[in-house]
């Protein structure tokens, strides 16, 4: 039906999209490290300028990126009231009675709402710039080293990267099986929960049923074409670092030491 | 020489009831085979046997002149390419040119050839526009020619097509028959085609009628479609254009069976010019 | 009672940067008691259409009148559930909705939802196995255990249980064997004529339309491109080049005829008057 998912390949031409997928992965972790650091409100502004620069490099939508917190809001609502409850320290800014916001607990709030809208829009801007394929391309040769001791990382990549492409069609499926139940009286809105757990049932079954199925004939074709996860191939897809990947990497390097010190340091 | 020698060959899923029943069957080098059935008669269980994704219980497959077993399926697989029923089942890469380069990756050809192989096979089944398509933006009958195109790309020496067509729309199905005929003129290949489809067994040169586990008739279209008793208790038709030709030899306009349409046609063209 | 179809528009992500008009604006009336084929190239909008008659679907515009309901944009139609009871909807390869241990409890599985006590549910699933050419022995047989085309007739007894009066299906035959087809089409076949149910077939066996259907409506880009009587149809085969559909083969062998000179008139639909005329313009063998 079309339904573009939000943090799916968005695909554009930006000097984003054309980065080596390793030295993103590499980035996305090292601004992961950053946000992590308790490096104060400089620490934070420092990393959203960043990030700031690396979406508008991506020529990717503002709102679009934005929109993917959504799903964050209730959870962020959740922790504030907890916190409100919770932390009782900082200066008393409401009073009434027997409740009363302190300072710290908004700050404490802000702060970890910070960090996950980060984090959010760190991984969607990844997501969004690179086709899975290459992402997972990009974490096979970044796991490569721990070949030596025996990990399986092409193994790995190999079901990231058809986990990936089965997305669409698995969803295209649980449309169709949903509706298909529905035409035969399954209602998930209302019921008993004895109700509710059969119309749940009847959904569930069917979808594993066919992605066994699925998965079967997949690796049915796989092996006819010649696959075998034990011996080498040779690779299509060739990753090769440019200048920009070095700017990158070397720039978040920068930002991460940055935070440490102004942390630590100073 | 044959591409495919099959001598005894028994199989079964349960070690009970044999769902191959000691076939011998052998398909000529070059030739268009196509393999008839009802669903449950064993044509899909020889296919998944003469690629070696089942193991058999006895007889011996050869492939190319070379036995197969555990040591030699690699090798054989080489030789052979499967276009499978469910077209979105077998479409591994995530675009169009990663999934022709699967295989070419599993033979470990040299990535600085396969740009050139890949758009080599792509504008052969005409996909060279989708090279940079995601499978959820093709049609069944384009996923389908991707398939062949990622076979095409092994420079097979056979194709065996497993009902390849039957979860297509008609447009789908054209293209693949259609496909399927251009390939065996170039003569390179020999094709093997599972099918329900009659009119695409009319335009094969070979035919192998399957019955619970049995070969039952073998020859070609017309010595096949001539035993119409033996396919009506197998419940297989025979095709519109030969029940066609056939009324028409029974009113005497033609004094031969044909059976494609196109054969009826020029049947009756030489016999209206005569007037 | 027929259904009524009104400017119906349905526009799918209407509110993303990506809409997509699946049906602009499609008027219809699909006769009662009579079999109607759908027929149009895929993403022609047909799957679409069908899936507004039982309210899976609602209409972005326009509206529908279907077995006493109204359906229309915003509406929460009064009783959905009431509706998907008298309109059944059978989707593709239905076998992969099966889900429950035993064949009887899949097919009691609708009239439960619909409120049937057990003991009623039993009643009606043994009425209906016979309808679907299965005995009471497969009640207690998993249907997983069955071949394709058991467990379509299964999953399809499914929907019949409930008694629908319109019965919608969504290419029923695909993947199946030419004898299961057969099998299949007989039984949407004797259900209409025994039955007197208004059957809906999404279909794109044109073998199939000439044979058991009544009324066909042919769908292009989202728009009704043509609705006509069966016959009527088969004598325009430009509807169908038009849009790219292989024509039956005997209105092929025609087309191919009259292109090397013959002279069949468009009415001639069945096997015996094509050999009348064909004898008419060749020299006999004698």
């Amino acid at each position: 039906m079309g339904n573009f998912t939000l943090g799916s390949y968005v695909p554009m031409d930006s000097v984003i999209h054309k980065m080596d997928p390793r030295s993103k992965i590499i980035i996305m972790l090292l601004l992961m490290i950053s946000i992590f650091i308790p490096s104060g409100i400089m620490g934070y502004i420092l990393i959203g300028l960043f990030i700031f620069v690396i979406l508008k490099l991506s020529k990717l939508n503002v709102k679009y990126v934005l929109r993917s917190m959504k799903p964050m809001m209730f959870m962020m609502v959740f922790l504030f009231v907890i916190n409100v409850f919770v932390i009782k320290t900082g200066v008393p800014w409401i009073k009434l009675g027997w409740f009363s916001i302190y300072s710290d607990a908004v700050y404490q709030t802000l702060y970890i709402v910070v960090r996950l809208l980060f984090m959010i829009m760190i991984t969607t801007i990844l997501t969004s710039t690179t086709k899975p394929l290459d992402l997972t391309l990009g974490i096979e040769k970044l796991l490569k080293p721990l070949e030596k001791i025996k990990f399986p990382s092409h193994v790995i990549a190999m079901m990231i990267s058809i986990a990936l492409r089965f997305i669409p069609t698995l969803i295209e499926e649980t449309q169709r099986i949903m509706n298909a139940q529905a035409s035969r009286g399954v209602d998930l809105d209302n019921g008993s929960l004895k109700e509710k757990l059969m119309a749940i049932l009847s959904l569930i079954v069917p979808l594993f049923i066919s992605a066994f199925d699925r998965a079967d004939q997949l690796a049915n074709a796989m092996e006819a074409r010649g696959y075998n996860p034990n011996a080498t191939r040779t690779r299509y897809k060739v990753l090769k670092f440019s200048t920009m990947d070095f700017v990158g990497l070397f720039s978040s390097c920068l930002l991460l030491i940055v935070n440490i010190a102004i942390a630590y340091i100073l | 020489m044959n591409a495919i020698e099959i001598k005894n060959l028994s199989f079964s899923y349960d070690g009970q009831k044999d769902v191959i029943k000691n076939i011998s069957l052998s398909i000529p080098k070059g030739s268009y085979t196509t393999i008839v059935g009802q669903n449950g008669s064993g044509k899909s269980t020889i296919a998944k046997l003469i690629i070696g994704l089942l193991g058999a219980k006895s007889g011996e497959i050869h492939v190319m002149g070379k036995e197969l077993n555990e040591e030699s399926v690699y090798d054989v697989r080489s030789h052979i390419g499967i276009v499978f029923q469910n077209p979105d089942n077998q479409f591994i890469g995530s675009t169009v040119a990663d999934d022709i380069a699967f295989g070419l990756e599993n033979h470990c050809v040299p990535q600085e050839n396969m740009q050139a192989i890949i758009e080599d096979v792509a504008s052969r089944v005409g996909m060279q526009d989708f090279l940079n398509s995601e499978p959820t933006k093709l049609s069944g009958g384009q996923k389908q020619r991707v398939a062949i195109a990622g076979i095409l790309a092994m420079e097979p020496d056979i194709i065996i097509f497993d009902e390849s067509t039957s979860m297509l729309d008609p447009q789908g199905k054209a293209s693949i028959n259609k496909q399927i005929r251009e390939l065996h003129k170039e003569k390179q290949v020999t094709i093997l085609s599972i099918t329900h489809d009659m009119e695409e067994v009319a335009q094969s040169e070979h035919v192998v009628v399957l019955n619970e586990g049995n070969v039952v008739l073998e020859g070609t279209p017309m010595e096949i479609f001539k035993q119409e008793k033996l396919l009506k208790q197998m419940k297989l038709d025979i095709p519109f254009a030969l029940e066609f030709s056939k009324k028409l030899t029974k009113e005497h306009i033609t004094n031969e069976c044909v059976c494609t349409l196109e054969e009826v046609v020029n049947q009756l063209c030489q016999l209206k010019s005569t007037i | 009672m027929s259904i009524e179809i009104h400017n119906l528009e349905h526009i799918y992500n209407k509110e993303t940067p990506y809409p997509q008009a699946a049906l602009k604006g499609v008027n219809l009336t699909i006769p009662e008691g009579k079999v109607t084929a759908i027929i149009g190239q895929t993403g022609s909008g047909k799957s679409t259409l069908v899936q507004h008659l039982n309210g899976l679907l609602l209409p972005t515009a326009g509206e529908l009148e279907v077995c006493g309901f109204h359906i229309q944009p915003l509406l929460k139609i009064k009783d959905v559930k009431q509706l998907r009871k008298e309109v059944g909807l059978v989707f593709q390869f239905p076998e992969y909705q099966l889900f429950e241990e035993t064949i009887e409890k899949d097919i009691a599985f609708g009239p439960k939802n619909f409120g049937a006590t057990e003991q009623e549910a039993s009643e009606l699933v043994r009425k209906i196995l016979p309808v679907v050419g299965l005995d009471e022995s497969y009640l207690e047989r998993s249907p997983f255990e069955l071949s394709g085309g058991q467990k379509r007739r299964v999953a399809i007894a499914g929907i019949l249980v409930l008694n629908p009066k319109v019965l919608v299906l969504d290419e029923p035959t695909a993947g199946l064997d030419p004898q299961g087809s057969k099998e299949m089409m007989t039984l949407f076949m004797n259900l209409n004529r025994q039955a007197h149910k208004t059957v809906i077939l999404v279909t794109h066996d044109m073998e199939h339309v000439m044979k058991y259907c009544d009324h066909v409506i042919v769908m292009d880009h989202g728009n009704v491109a043509h609705e006509a009587d069966v016959k009527e149809f088969f004598q325009n085969p430009d509807w169908l080049l038009n849009i790219g559909i292989n024509p039956p083969s005997i209105i092929r062998l025609k087309l191919m005829l009259n292109e090397k000179g013959f002279n069949i008139p468009n009415d001639i639909l069945d096997e015996e008057s094509l050999l009348k005329c064909i004898k008419g313009q060749v020299k006999s063998h004698g």
